[in-house]
């Protein structure tokens, strides 16, 4: 059992939820996102963040629309959508529920 | 000193230093590879190219304006090793991958270890045996004589391996970060070498060995010798066509053509005059120029094309070809046609003899004739003029003289006048036509060494052979100028006729003796003492 591959995929599980509550706060592109996520030391390199955007704006949750930038090619910035909110909300009730399930588990059990 | 390059990622424009680009298009490459679903990838690629643009773009400043190798490293600081792009959903596969290692190896060429094609490395890297065997191998098979044809198959069905995921795939190495990072290196410095030898090395763009420069430059070598040769050829046959062009255009419309200058001296022909003299009416005349033109003059300019071609690397329709094989044709028909006409003009032949008896008055006679200029214009002149016209006389040297022994105890002069014609009776005219007499004054034998008729007998094959009998004991002198008029005259000796002049001879049983030579050869005693009698030896 290697302690890294372990954390690696707990932090891989959250990742989409994060990234969907980052959007739900308002528009962003992926640089901000990045920014947000390395805060959370939930990613440490951005190359993980691209396939992610995508498969979650081809499952219709995200959209983005493009914005010129004065420092480099123009930018996408990403939006969640009405079934990416929807999803979100199932999401956070899920997160709710493992929070919870986690405390219990954690909690020394008084037999 | 450093190459760069110019590249365009997303839309924005980069001077990229070469180890930089190599290094980035083995990461972008490697990060592609990972992707399998090809929607998904190009624009996954797309978002992955944008951000690299962005970071290049504010890695760049005023001092430095060409991306170089620690840009691209920070590149993959920020982005992360291709590893790290993988999700969940792939990452089932490389796992996968590097089982199935042994069967995923590929038969490539490597172009980093070879000494021609690099069949030998990648065959060795294929089964797993060191490249020193298979090379050994190879050499004994060309030794055995198969070698070279398998070598050359395999290099032609063998692909190089030029990517860096071939060449691990040619080792069978899995794919991954590690191995790239380590192929890289040493890919990295290779680009550098390669860099360096740009100055030195013309053929650098291959950065192949030792053994492949020598071969390629023995392959240019051959190439430039060839190109000169060609070029020389070329030249030499411009010059020769266009001699030959002016020699035959001379000879079929000028008064007169030279063409040829021996040491004989100059031989020339007047075309126009001995064509007339040949042909019976113009139509002949005419066709016959045009047949010699099609079959000299095509093939001359064929030659002066083929030249042009040579000199210039001028491509020619093939209709060109076509039209000299046409144009031969045609002259060769024309020419068979005018060769029949003529053949039926010479077809019957005639001759007839005069005979002079002479009172040998004296014990020598001396035969001479002059080696003056023949009279009139020259028609066909090579060493002497051979044929000339004068007025309405055509003047042809074709005399022979030759000795024999006489029959009886009377000295002969028999002169044979013969001439072809297109029937016995007209063979006969043309002979009778020919006007030729001999001249006797004490002495002297007088043979002029030409004969005359009139032009309108054409040239016809005129000949005047004259015969001198001559009875046993009874000498000749052989003038000088009579080199060219006698002909083949049998003597005891075997003397060539060249020899013969200057000389006395005498007919004795034996044959033409020489008298006056050095060597007096098989004279009897008998005859000498009636030589001595007779008081032409002392």
């Amino acid at each position: 059992m290697n302690i890294e591959n372990t954390q690696a995929q707990m932090r891989k599980g959250v990742l989409e939820y994060c990234i969907l509550s980052i959007l739900n706060n308002g528009e962003a592109y992926p640089s901000e996102i990045i920014e947000q996520l390395k805060q959370g030391k939930l990613i440490v390199v951005e190359g993980t963040l691209y396939p992610l955007l995508t498969r979650l704006k081809n499952a219709d949750l995200l959209s983005y629309r493009w914005e010129e930038s004065t420092s480099g090619p123009p930018r996408k910035y990403y939006q969640l959508t009405d079934k990416g909110k929807k999803f979100l909300e199932e999401l956070a009730t899920t997160w709710d529920d493992l929070v919870a399930a986690v405390e219990i588990t954690r909690k020394p059990t008084k037999k | 000193m450093n190459q760069t390059l110019t590249i365009n990622i997303s839309g924005i424009v980069f001077h990229i230093e070469v180890d930089a680009y190599e290094a980035l298009k083995v990461y972008l490459n490697t990060i592609k590879s990972y992707f399998n679903n090809s929607e998904e990838r190009e624009e996954i690629m797309l978002d992955i190219e944008a951000r690299v643009a962005e970071i290049f773009a504010e890695a760049q400043n005023d001092k430095n304006q060409v991306i170089v190798m620690a840009d691209v490293n920070k590149v993959i600081a920020i982005m992360g090793e291709p590893e790290q792009y993988l999700t969940d959903e792939e990452e089932e596969i490389p796992a996968q991958k590097t089982h199935r290692k042994r069967e995923d190896k590929k038969l490539f060429r490597d172009p980093d270890d070879r000494v021609l094609g690099g069949v030998a490395s990648g065959l060795g890297a294929y089964i797993g045996l060191d490249t020193v065997w298979i090379r050994l191998f190879f050499v004994a098979a060309f030794f055995m004589g198969f070698g070279i044809l398998t070598y050359i198959i395999l290099w032609i069905v063998m692909p190089e391996a030029k990517t860096t995921a071939e060449k691990l795939k040619m080792r069978g190495e899995p794919i991954n970060i590690k191995n790239i990072g380590k192929a890289f290196e040493s890919e990295a410095q290779k680009v550098g070498e390669k860099l360096q030898n740009v100055d030195t090395n013309k053929f650098s763009s291959k950065a192949g060995t030792v053994l492949e420069n020598i071969v390629m430059a023995i392959a240019s070598f051959f190439t430039a010798v060839f190109n000169i040769f060609g070029k020389v050829l070329g030249i030499a046959f411009l010059f020769v066509g266009t001699f030959m062009l002016v020699v035959l255009l001379a000879l079929l419309f000028g008064s007169t053509a030279i063409f040829s200058i021996s040491n004989d001296g100059v031989y020339s022909m007047a075309s126009q005059d001995f064509f007339n003299l040949i042909f019976v009416n113009q139509d002949q005349f005419y066709l016959a120029s045009i047949a010699v033109f099609l079959l000299i003059g095509v093939p001359v300019i064929g030659l002066i094309f083929l030249s042009i071609r040579m000199l210039f690397k001028v491509r020619s329709h093939y209709s060109v070809g076509l039209t000299f094989v046409g144009l031969l044709v045609v002259g060769t028909i024309l020419a068979f046609m005018v060769g029949t006409r003529l053949a039926v003009e010479m077809s019957a032949e005639e001759e007839f003899e005069k005979t002079e008896i002479i009172s040998p008055d004296f014990n020598t006679y001396v035969i001479k004739t002059n080696i003056t200029e023949m009279p009139g214009q020259g028609v066909l002149e090579d060493k002497f003029t051979s044929i000339s016209i004068e007025g309405d006389m055509m003047y042809q040297r074709f005399v022979e003289l030759s000795v024999e022994r006489s029959k009886n105890d009377s000295m002969m002069i028999t002169t044979n006048f013969s001439s072809h014609g297109k029937s016995p009776k007209d063979a006969l005219n043309k002979a009778k036509a020919i006007n030729y007499v001999h001249q006797l004054n004490d002495s002297i034998l007088f043979f002029p060494d030409y004969l005359a008729t009139n032009k309108e007998h054409k040239i016809r094959g005129q000949q005047v052979e004259i015969t001198v009998y001559l009875p046993l004991y009874q000498s000749i002198y052989l003038d000088k100028s009579t080199k060219e008029l006698i002909y083949d005259i049998d003597n005891f000796t075997n003397t060539y006729d060249k020899k013969m002049v200057g000389r006395k001879w005498v007919m004795l049983e034996q044959g033409l003796t020489c008298l006056d030579c050095d060597d007096i050869e098989g004279i009897t005693s008998k005859e000498l003492e009636e030589l001595k009698a007779l008081k032409m030896v002392e």
